[in-house]
């Protein structure tokens, strides 16, 4: 890329970009200074293109000698205030599970990037199968919750990891962007903003002011309501004495028995309180639909032109589109459904992770049709079919 | 007996009790180490060495990997800012911090299972990168934690809870997968040489690159109750080693100088630990600094 000026910015303007490549590019926007990888297909465009653009920015790429170490690594640059990343696939992503639990349980933010593929082992790594959607709501043991993103473009690639890396800043949970092997590698034209609008955007990582007394606390405490405290910093002055994988107080540090409870609380609630911060959704000719599509990434672009066809055919359809997967925007849902014919659910993988949420959310006499495929993508023939079908 | 006699109430005479953890958070000196065990002897060589080099707390982040010795915070320096990591994956976070922020010198604690056993790919990698940090690989040549396992350095012919017939797998040894992988100052030491010890660890504070530093600790509970002093070679009357007296004399008779070791054979040096320094080359480049080279290339770059 001949318009990389060295800096952390490309020069705002219309550039033609592989998927991969648009989130780091992203990730730099908003301020990236460690990634730890291993290359994996479907991803290894991330760890390539930050091999070369991280140390000009002065920060560090580093090609760890596995997933573990990788993740591990993420976890100590970001427990030193950088903002750090990893970009693995699905084989990956179950080493790495451990240790998502464990910086769920000491707060740490960190950026996921997980660009799906298809099967174990040595698998299909060209093809597209979202079958880790399930793993990153349940990643790991303990209890927390995450925030998922699914982007559909290689510009909503490169917007939406900015606003992941806010979202890392604010609520100090995993946070997973699932772009998948077909996104990662499609190359699409990206719009990159002037400099400072980036930055209107960007959180950056500080140390509150004053770092005595209020110290990691969740308790406001003019008021006595729960807020999220800045995440700690090893090697400054607002860093707990000790920092440990177990329910700990609301000073960050102990684990006696009779807080675990209120710490389960504050780890799951600071998401589900947030939720209608927190969740990102998009609606397209809903307001009279009467059969609903809810999708989610890829499939999406496929929904847009059935609904335009179905639309032409006289048939009142619209699609609910989740941006963010998880948290799943339950009461969000519920209303959108309410008194919907059908819902139609595409989704490349065949479960149907989705589905069953939307299943479990909505009236038992609304049939929820799933659409699945798996290793190719949506035509826009499948899911008019299926809108067809239920239109009878 | 009451809990006044075993719990006095009075501060005890410790030289290092306001340094410590436990101290500050509890007021009172806490270990919750068996009796005969070594740990305890380390967070306090820890927290003199601390407090007689001046280290910045900043500077100095103390991780913690998983296994009996993760219990030391409560006896490390109250102001070392300490952080428990995941089992074996403490020289991948300490790689992190490092390159994150390359002022910092991590200190790894790291016991024979975690780094030998599940940790052994982190280990070697870290050596190789020869990133500035100090790893010491504690040494009890068992799983204590989890109840007395055979771990990767059990020696030949101990009684261990998954080797209930003898241990009859060969040991690993850290000092020599270190110094195979390029680790640039290396060595070993056990718990019955302190000063030893300490000395060690100053020398590490001021060396640039990956020093590794092996600790012969005593397990009583779970090695020393088990096993003999001869670990059940035939014809030789062997003692149960039950307290931790016995193993520190067992440890002491064990470990042979490496000095001394040049001139033993092969089946002489059999089950022994050699102790001393195995290498010392602060003439290796060290990671960071080959790092901020590449950041200079890349900036000059277009």
């Amino acid at each position: 890329m001949s318009n990389v000026n060295g800096k952390r910015f490309l020069k705002p303007g219309k550039y033609l970009m592989m998927g991969n490549v648009a989130m780091a590019e992203g990730a730099l926007s908003s301020g990236l200074k460690f990634f730890g990888g291993y290359p994996i297909t479907p991803s290894t465009e991330v760890i390539e293109h930050l091999a070369k653009r991280l140390p000009e920015v002065g920060g560090c790429c580093m090609q760890m000698e596995d997933e573990l170490a990788s993740i591990n690594a993420v976890m100590g640059a970001s427990l030193v205030g950088a903002k750090a990343m990893t970009a693995t696939s699905g084989p990956g992503l179950s080493l790495m599970t451990e240790t998502i639990s464990m910086a769920a349980n000491i707060e740490i933010p960190f950026v996921f990037c997980d660009v799906q593929r298809c099967g174990p082992g040595t698998g299909f790594v060209t093809v597209p199968h979202h079958n880790d959607i399930g793993l990153t709501r349940f990643a790991g043991n303990g209890e927390f919750e995450v925030i998922a993103f699914a982007p559909m473009s290689c510009q909503e690639l490169f917007d939406l990891t900015i606003t992941a890396f806010n979202y890392a800043e604010t609520y100090r949970c995993p946070i997973f962007i699932l772009s998948d092997a077909y996104l990662g590698h499609i190359h699409e034209v990206v719009n990159i903003p002037p400099k400072e609008e980036i930055l209107k955007r960007v959180i950056d990582r500080t140390i509150p002011k004053d770092t005595k007394g209020a110290k990691f606390t969740y308790e406001d405490i003019k008021t006595h309501k729960l807020t999220i405290p800045k995440p700690y910093i090893v090697g400054t002055e607002f860093c707990p004495p000790l920092i440990i994988h177990l329910p700990h107080n609301q000073d960050g540090i102990l684990m006696p028995e009779e807080n675990s409870l209120r710490f389960m609380k504050i780890m799951i609630d600071k998401i589900r309180d947030n939720i209608d911060k927190i969740s990102l959704t998009e609606e397209y000719k809903l307001d009279d639909a009467e059969i609903i599509i809810i999708s989610y990434g890829l499939p999406v672009r496929a929904s847009y032109r059935a609904v335009d066809l179905a639309r032409k055919k006289g048939i009142k359809v619209g699609i609910f589109r989740l941006i963010t997967v998880w948290p799943f925007p339950k009461e969000k849902v519920k209303q959108v459904v309410a008194g919907a014919k059908a819902i139609i659910v595409p989704e490349m993988n065949y479960t149907g992770v989705i589905a069953e949420q939307v299943e479990r959310v909505t009236d038992l006499n609304i049939p929820v049709i799933k659409v699945p495929k798996v290793a190719t993508l949506h035509h826009p023939d499948d899911i008019l079919k299926a809108i067809e079908e239920v239109a009878k | 007996m009451s809990d006044d006699v075993r719990y006095p109430s009075e501060k005890p005479e410790h030289p290092y009790f306001d340094s410590s953890f436990s101290g500050m958070l509890l007021g009172t000196l806490v270990s919750r180490f068996c009796g005969g065990c070594g740990y305890g002897s380390i967070g306090q060589l820890y927290t003199r060495v601390f407090e007689d080099e001046k280290l910045d707390p900043k500077l100095y982040p103390l991780v913690i990997g998983i296994g009996c010795y993760s219990q030391i915070f409560f006896l490390v320096h109250k102001n070392a800012q300490k952080m428990l990591t995941l089992h074996g994956r403490a020289p991948a976070v300490a790689t992190g911090m490092k390159m994150a922020n390359p002022k910092m010198k991590p200190i790894i604690f790291s016991g024979d299972g975690d780094c030998l056993g599940i940790g052994g790919n982190h280990f070697i990698h870290l050596c190789r990168r020869n990133l500035d940090c100090i790893l010491f690989i504690f040494n009890n040549s068992i799983y204590g934690m989890t109840g007395g396992q055979a771990a990767p350095t059990t020696l030949y012919g101990a009684m261990s809870t998954t080797t209930p017939y003898k241990m009859f797998e060969p040991r690993s040894d850290g000092v020599e997968l270190a110094l195979a992988a390029g680790a640039s100052y290396v060595a070993r030491t056990t718990v019955a040489h302190p000063r030893t010890l300490m000395k060690y660890f100053k020398k590490a504070l001021k060396h640039k690159g990956t020093s590794v530093i092996e600790v012969i600790t005593p397990c009583v509970t779970y090695f020393g109750r088990k096993n003999l002093d001869n670990l059940g070679s035939k014809g030789e009357k062997g003692e149960i080693m039950d307290t931790g007296g016995k193993m520190f004399e067992w440890i002491k008779k064990n470990s042979i100088h490496i000095n001394q070791a040049k001139f033993m054979s092969k089946e002489e040096l059999f089950n022994k630990y050699i102790i001393g320094e195995f290498r010392y080359d602060p003439s290796k480049s060290e990671y960071s600094e080959e790092y901020k080279k590449i950041q200079n290339i890349a900036m000059k770059g277009d």
